[in-house]
């Protein structure tokens, strides 16, 4: 008897989930709300071009900037965004997206400054914005990258906020992407970003690879000279691409060897979420005052030349030492191998290009050699190679792989 | 005797890891685990050692088998778009084979040397059907199975296939809380109830089907590095029916611990002291719901059959802290089984009676994970009600369990674990007893989803040869645990 209420139960509670999941009840979207609450300024991250323009934090509070900025201002903002910031100016009243108020705290709070930047520069001539009507003009042909800083400094003081407008000043700047952060990272990565996160000791035990401490400006994959931060653009691609092993047990017949998952399912919009709290963990990304990526030139053909020139090249760079004659990660001194954290690590096999943790098209391999990999052995050749004999080793290196097939695919 | 056993024991590993090599005709390329297929990842991404789960490996679990805040667009249709029908059915499948190769048991009577052929061999399908929906299955081929045959009302030995341990769908019901006006947040194309920078509910997820509601309690019972031992039955000469003659060492804390009960009347199927109830079943149709919340709190509620009466339970984790490589959480668990046993007759013990039991389970359980260190436990005690008057006398009502393990991965590809259970046993009087049984394990990883382990139990307690729970001093296994 007291299994048919059960059984009822199951069978209610199934039914009814089924007709409400065929029903596909529309969601809410992601500050979806806060989207009109603001009357459609809600801050969505900015593109590639203008993730890395960090305003310098001297600028926000010097008066000599914030005077500058005030004149702009008057001639230029003023008549949309009012005399006193608050988006009333006479001809914002009637365009379809209202002007931004900057007396709004907590709205200036959540807008990063590569956000603010960006509209600035480009106005409403760029989605999401168009879409909705805006007539804001794109500033950056008339007025410099210095002006519009000082613009912002200006604007920045309607809201009353003391001190630099930075991520560690305004949390709530990068909420979104410390939940997902919470969610898909914290593990490996630790509550801080200091690389610490319970599963790290068990991955790779007392070994190298260890997840990325990000507080330190010690980045392995980046298109960024050595020594350097990487930029947006190369986090989002380890984001998206994940990070293959290269050493350590591997699991019979598994074909990618992912330490780190490939978050290529996630929007677009969510992964650089996540990058600009990953960058605020660290203030040298605001810190830089200049950003160069190495140059990658389109690959040149393959020739038997430029492979015979690449297998010299990579005895007389000394690959081998570590890499073996054969590129089996075997040469002599493999077993020595140490990374910054004095944790051994494994020459990586050159005869497995699918474990190529920073990637095995030529273009990646190019990068590499070039920038070398921060906190490894494995140096940047850029002040020793040219762009032409980079290649024929990267070529020569992609040679050596078990995978022939493949490699003559890849190098097509 | 202990060189001899230790010969015994090195040539028995030797062939019997040959032969099992030769007669699966293992090739690298073939051998792929689901989940690790699936997402390109390797075993020690989600696993501290498979099949122990990390804390990245639970929150995947949590998230319905999927890369936290990026599931796949689509799911299964995004799938099939994107790497064609046949790689996506083959990315699903995934194989395990776990038991022993070679077994060694002592008594004072008596000592066994045995070859022991795996116990079990598991087929999975699993994956994301949608975003929001998931599919769990296990078929299951046990060639030894030990089972009680209600058509003849003994214990007997068969091979035995079918649905496995757990066979269920997973629902992100955001989406529907959404619809009735919850909060929610767009998480890497799940729907999750809450607002960014306040209150946020990872899920809730609905998990019904074949369940076992273990894996989010910090205790989590499945993915055992010791597995369970096997029931074993014996036939004396001229008998036609088996008699229990061991009773396999699990963690005490999740067992019946009750002596004398019976599952159901008409076939009057007992229900072992070592059996696993509520948590750590076979799986029993029920529906779980659980949820992360404020990725602090883990809540969970669900109902659960159990023979022929059900469970209501409730379960809250608490993630105390994570700091720098040290993680610690505590759970408890409150749980009513209404009518789940059958208490013997009053007047004949070795019948069913008429009566059938609730019994009132309630535990804490805590983990700590620091660097290679994984340490958890549960203290579980359980209590019967509704026991018929002319028991009494004769019946302890309360029982309860204890077990206490460590792992320690002293080297990438060794796990080391140890292992207390504590039974303090209830049920008829004159058949209750008590047990102790530690257990040391050496597992070895020659890859990350191939592991061979030499495994043995004590028993502490003073050996009992009426008692199948004390009838042995030690037993010793050699096994394998496979995945792929």
């Amino acid at each position: 008897m007291r299994t048919k209420p059960f059984a009822c139960l199951t069978i209610a509670v199934g039914v009814l989930l089924l007709g409400l999941w065929i029903a596909q009840p529309p969601a809410t979207r992601a500050n979806g709300e806060k989207d009109d609450e603001k009357g459609g300024h809600a801050h969505v991250p900015a593109p590639f071009e203008y993730a890395d323009a960090h305003m310098p934090l001297s600028l926000w509070t010097d008066q000599a900037t914030i005077a500058r900025g005030k004149e702009i201002y008057a001639v230029r903002c003023a008549v949309c965004h009012g005399d006193t910031g608050d988006g009333k100016g006479p001809a914002g009243v009637a365009l379809p997206l209202k002007p931004s108020d900057f007396r709004d705290k907590a709205g200036v709070a959540e807008m990063r400054d590569n956000y603010w930047i960006w509209r600035v520069s480009e106005g409403g001539q760029v989605e999401p914005f168009k879409g909705k009507g805006s007539a804001m003009p794109p500033w950056k042909g008339e007025l410099s990258v210095q002006d519009r800083w000082a613009v912002m400094a200006y604007q920045h003081t309607f809201s009353g906020h003391q001190g630099p407008h930075v991520p560690w000043e305004h949390p709530e700047s990068v909420i979104v992407g410390r939940d997902i952060y919470a969610m898909a990272c914290v593990a490996c990565h630790g509550v801080e970003g200091r690389g610490d996160g319970s599963v790290g000791p068990t991955l790779s035990p007392r070994r190298a690879p260890q997840p990325r401490d990000f507080t330190t400006g010690e980045f392995k994959f980046r298109s960024t000279p050595s020594g350097q931060l990487p930029t947006t653009a190369d986090l989002f691609r380890t984001v998206t691409e994940g990070v293959r092993s290269s050493g350590g047990a591997m699991t019979i017949g598994l074909r990618g060897h992912r330490i780190m998952p490939s978050f290529r399912h996630m929007p677009e919009e969510q992964r650089l979420e996540v990058i600009e709290y990953v960058k605020s963990l660290n203030r040298a990304f605001w810190e830089r005052q200049e950003i160069k990526t190495v140059n990658v030139p389109a690959p040149p053909p393959v020739t038997a030349e430029r492979l015979a020139r690449g297998k010299q090249l990579y005895a007389d760079a000394g690959c081998l030492a570590c890499h073996g004659e054969r590129g089996r990660g075997d040469g002599p001194s493999a077993p020595t191998l140490k990374d910054s954290r004095e944790l051994p690590i494994a020459a990586t096999d050159l005869t497995k290009p699918d474990r190529f943790k920073n990637g095995a098209r030529p273009e990646d391999i190019y990068r590499t050699l070039v920038t070398g990999l921060a906190g490894t052995p494995m140096p940047s050749y850029a002040d020793s190679l040219e762009p032409d004999q980079a290649w024929d080793l990267a070529y020569y290196t992609l040679s050596l792989s078990n995978n022939r097939r493949r490699t003559a695919e890849t190098m097509r | 005797m202990v060189i001899r056993a230790l010969a015994a024991i090195a040539v028995a590993v030797s062939i019997a890891a040959v032969t099992v090599w030769a007669s699966v005709g293992v090739r690298p390329a073939e051998a792929i685990p689901a989940f690790a297929r699936q997402y390109d990842m390797q075993c020690n991404a989600c696993h501290t050692r498979p099949p122990r789960l990390n804390r990245f490996g639970e929150q995947f679990h949590m998230m319905g088998f999927q890369i936290p805040s990026a599931a796949r667009p689509q799911g299964i249709v995004g799938s099939i778009k994107e790497d064609g029908p046949l790689k996506t059915l083959i990315d699903s499948l995934a194989l395990r084979i776990v038991g022993g190769l070679f077994e060694y048991s002592e008594s004072p009577r008596e000592t066994e040397v045995k070859f022991e052929p795996p116990h079990e061999v598991e087929l999975f399908i699993a994956g994301p059907i949608t975003p929001d929906l998931s599919l769990y299955v296990e078929l299951e081929y046990e060639p030894k199975a030990v089972k009680f045959s209600r058509d003849r009302g003994y214990f007997e030995t068969e091979h035995e296939f079918g649905l496995g341990k757990e066979a269920f769908f997973m629902l992100s019901m955001g989406r529907l809380l959404g619809a009735i006006g919850a909060p929610t947040m767009e998480m890497g194309g799940q729907t999750m109830v809450g607002r960014h920078g306040g209150f946020t509910m990872h899920g809730p997820m609905l998990m019904a089907g074949k369940i076992d509601p273990n894996t989010n309690f910090s205790y989590a019972t499945n993915r055992q590095m010791l597995e369970a031992t096997e029931l074993e039955v014996e036939k004396e000469p001229g008998e036609q029916h088996g008699e229990v003659h061991r009773l396999p060492v699990v963690p005490y804390a999740f067992a019946s611990k009750f002596f004398g009960l019976f599952k159901n009347r008409n076939e009057g199927e007992p229900q072992l002291v070592t059996d696993q109830v509520m948590y750590n079943t076979t799986g029993a149709p029920g529906a779980d719901f659980h949820a992360m919340i404020n990725d602090v709190v883990l809540a969970q509620v669900g109902f659960l059959r159990e023979n022929k009466g059900f469970n209501a339970y409730g379960a809250l984790r608490y993630d105390l802290l994570d700091r720098g490589e040290l993680t610690f959480n505590v759970s408890a668990l409150l749980n009513w089984g209404f009518g789940v046993v059958r208490s013997p007759d009053p007047e004949e013990h070795e019948r069913p009676g008429g009566t059938r039991l609730d019994r009132l389970r309630y535990g804490i359980a805590a983990n700590l994970k620091w660097k290679a260190l994984d340490v958890y436990g549960a203290f579980i005690v359980d209590r019967l009600y509704g026991l018929p008057g002319e028991l009494r006398s004769d019946f302890d009502v309360s029982a309860a369990g204890l077990t206490l393990e460590v792992d320690y991965l002293i080297h990438e590809q060794v796990m080391l674990s140890g292992r207390v259970d504590q039974l303090w046993a209830g049920g008829l009087k004159d058949q209750k007893m008590d047990a102790t049984v530690v257990s040391f394990q050496a597992k070895y990883y020659p890859w990350q989803n191939i592991a061979f382990f030499v495994r043995d139990s004590v028993n502490l307690r003073k050996f009992h040869e009426d008692n199948p729970l004390r009838s042995w001093k030690n037993q010793l296994f050699v096994g394998i645990d496979w995945d792929f």
